[in-house]
């Protein structure tokens, strides 16, 4: 292999980027996920483990890790924090009476060492439904602004219309390359 | 002075009763020595049982990696309909692998666990790459969304912490402003019957709790339901077009289609259900499903507003959160015997 090839390589393998994408179960983490990819988003299931989805874009190469919301899953979540540069974390806008758990998981989360240094995107999931909380009432309810530690923004959309959530990943990847991409 | 002979005493050197002690403490010792003994030969047994069990993860994994592989490969070349079906097994394949992944999570290093991610990450690259090479489809659906949304683009970015305190509030996202917060639905009442048309609750997110003894009637398709705190109640609802979510529900009948039901500490309940994806029960006991019987005039429009399949109800696929253990059923849910199941809803 030539000089070129290894520095090409290892290149693509500094622009790759690893997501990982928390939140409580039902938020539409895994809808998200798919609608994102073009897939079919009336087949998803519960998600029982994770999913792990590879995409290219904005010349990124996106590693996404979806991983079950239940509770009987959310302390297998310190698994997947290893070298994750982004964390996503869905709520569903319209979950009222779970607003609570979830801004506590969110702030457990925001503890962990091992994300300290990844950029947090709030996605306020489920805007389409007419009992839908708005980003600002999603904000307040999660404290998002006692957050000193990451860079963070929250963004309204919705999994079933699309709406929303290129905006939400173009500000993610754009924070995340400012921060590791910096020779670029 | 009594602490001097008492120290004495404890060394054995002094009359009879320190004999005694003597032989009382190598009896000690003794036994303590069998103990460890015992403690390090199971500590070794089970650490061979720890051993066998990650043998055996992942000689499995590593069989079931190649036969995907395998699959994989002999795509290139073949016939399309070859491929699609080489391709379906494929999918269902690393499906299977990823909750064989999970359910195994507790005795795997984490050195395991991440090889194992990582060989399962490849895989579905390769898998995609597959697809797409094979069987192209049109672009992805979300980059024709690209002007629309570059235009929506990150306008709520929220600047490093240092400019904490100061938001940016320069404009509202569409979903924002028409989302005025309004919700459907009722909560506190007693043995009531009640109703909601069509027109009531379509393309709504409906919410009822702490219903006790009531009778529910919802005749239309939610977008999606919450049950919460439901304590004797018959609640029976049209077509929900994604999930229904139900916690803490007791001695109750549920009926409903829907896209995914999520069960959460419900204990003695009958459902009636029509679901297109799954049913996930999670700290559950005495859940019994039925298919979905319940009629009404408008119900087949209903379903047609709701885009589910009615041809696809996967109502005996009960995921139990709580029980991982391959192969054993779960004892927290069970189908309702055909004799035993409700037949006449207007009663
Ligand atoms: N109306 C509406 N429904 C949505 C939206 N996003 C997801 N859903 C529905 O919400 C339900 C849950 O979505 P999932 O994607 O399975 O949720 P999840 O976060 O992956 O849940 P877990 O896998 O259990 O952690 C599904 O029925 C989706 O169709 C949305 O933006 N609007
Ligand atoms: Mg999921």
């Amino acid at each position: 292999m030539g000089l070129l090839t290894i520095l090409k390589k290892m290149k693509q393998k500094e622009r790759e980027m690893r997501l990982l994408m928390l939140g409580l179960d039902n938020a539409g983490k895994t809808t998200i996920l798919k609608k994102f990819n073009g897939e079919d988003v009336s087949t998803i299931s519960p998600t029982l483990g994770f999913n792990i989805k590879t995409l290219e874009h904005k010349g990124f190469k996106l590693n996404i890790w979806d991983v079950g919301g239940q509770k009987s899953l959310r302390s297998y979540w310190r698994n997947y924090f290893e070298s994750t540069d982004g964390l996503v974390w869905v709520v569903d806008s319209a979950d009222r009476l779970r607003l609570e758990d979830c801004r506590q998981e969110l702030s457990a989360l925001l503890l962990e060492e091992r994300l300290a240094g990844a950029t947090l995107l709030v996605f306020a999931n489920k805007q389409d439904l007419p009992g839908a909380l708005s980003k600002e009432a999603i904000r307040e309810a999660l404290a998002l602004d006692n957050i000193k530690s990451h860079h963070w923004c929250i963004i309204g959309c919705s999994a079933v219309t699309g709406e929303n959530l290129l905006a939400g990943v173009d500000w993610l990847l754009d924070d995340i390359a400012a921060r590791i991409f910096t020779a670029d | 002075m009594a602490s001097v002979i008492e120290g004495n005493e404890e060394n054995g050197f002094s009359g009879e009763s320190g004999a005694v002690r003597i032989q009382e403490r190598l009896q000690k010792r003794h036994q303590a020595r069998i103990e460890d003994a015992e403690r390090r030969k199971e500590a070794k047994e089970s650490h061979s049982v720890a051993e066998e069990k990650s043998e055996y993860f992942s000689s499995t994994f590593n069989r079931e990696r190649a036969c995907i592989e395998e699959l994989l490969s002999s795509c290139s070349g073949a016939e399309r309909a070859v491929v699609t079906e080489k391709l379906e097994e494929a999918t269902t394949k690393t499906l299977q692998l990823q909750k064989f992944l999970n359910d195994s999570m507790q005795f795997l290093t984490q050195y395991e666990l991440r090889q194992a991610q990582a060989a399962l990450q490849k895989l579905q690259t390769s898998l995609s790459e597959t697809k797409e090479e094979a069987l192209p489809r049109k672009k992805f659906a979300f980059r024709t969304r690209t002007k629309a949304a570059d235009k929506a683009s990150a306008q709520d970015a929220h600047p490093p912490p240092r400019d904490e305190g100061t938001p940016l509030e320069t404009s509202r996202t569409q979903v924002d402003g028409a989302a005025p917060a309004e919700q459907c639905g009722f909560s506190n009442m007693t043995s009531e019957f009640i109703t909601k048309t069509a027109e009531e609750i379509q393309k709504r997110d409906v919410l009822l709790t702490h219903l006790t003894n009531c009778k529910v009637r919802l005749f239309g398709s939610p977008s999606t339901l919450h049950l919460k705190h439901i304590d004797g109640c018959e609640i029976l609802c049209g077509p929900v077009s994604s999930s229904v979510f139900v916690d803490n529900c007791r001695n109750s009948v549920l009926a409903f289609p829907c896209q995914q039901l999520r069960t959460h500490n419900t204990t003695d309940t009958q459902v009636y259900l029509h679901v297109t994806s799954r049913a996930i029960i999670e700290d559950c006991r005495a859940v019994s499903f039925a298919p979905f019987t319940w009629s009404y005039p408008t119900l087949e429009e209903d379903f047609t507003v709701s885009g589910l399949d009615r041809a696809r109800n996967n109502w005996t696929e009960v995921d139990d959160f709580n029980w991982l253990a391959a192969g054993i059923p779960s004892p927290n849910w069970t189908v309702i015997p055909e004799a035993d199941r409700k037949a006449n809803w207007d009663s």
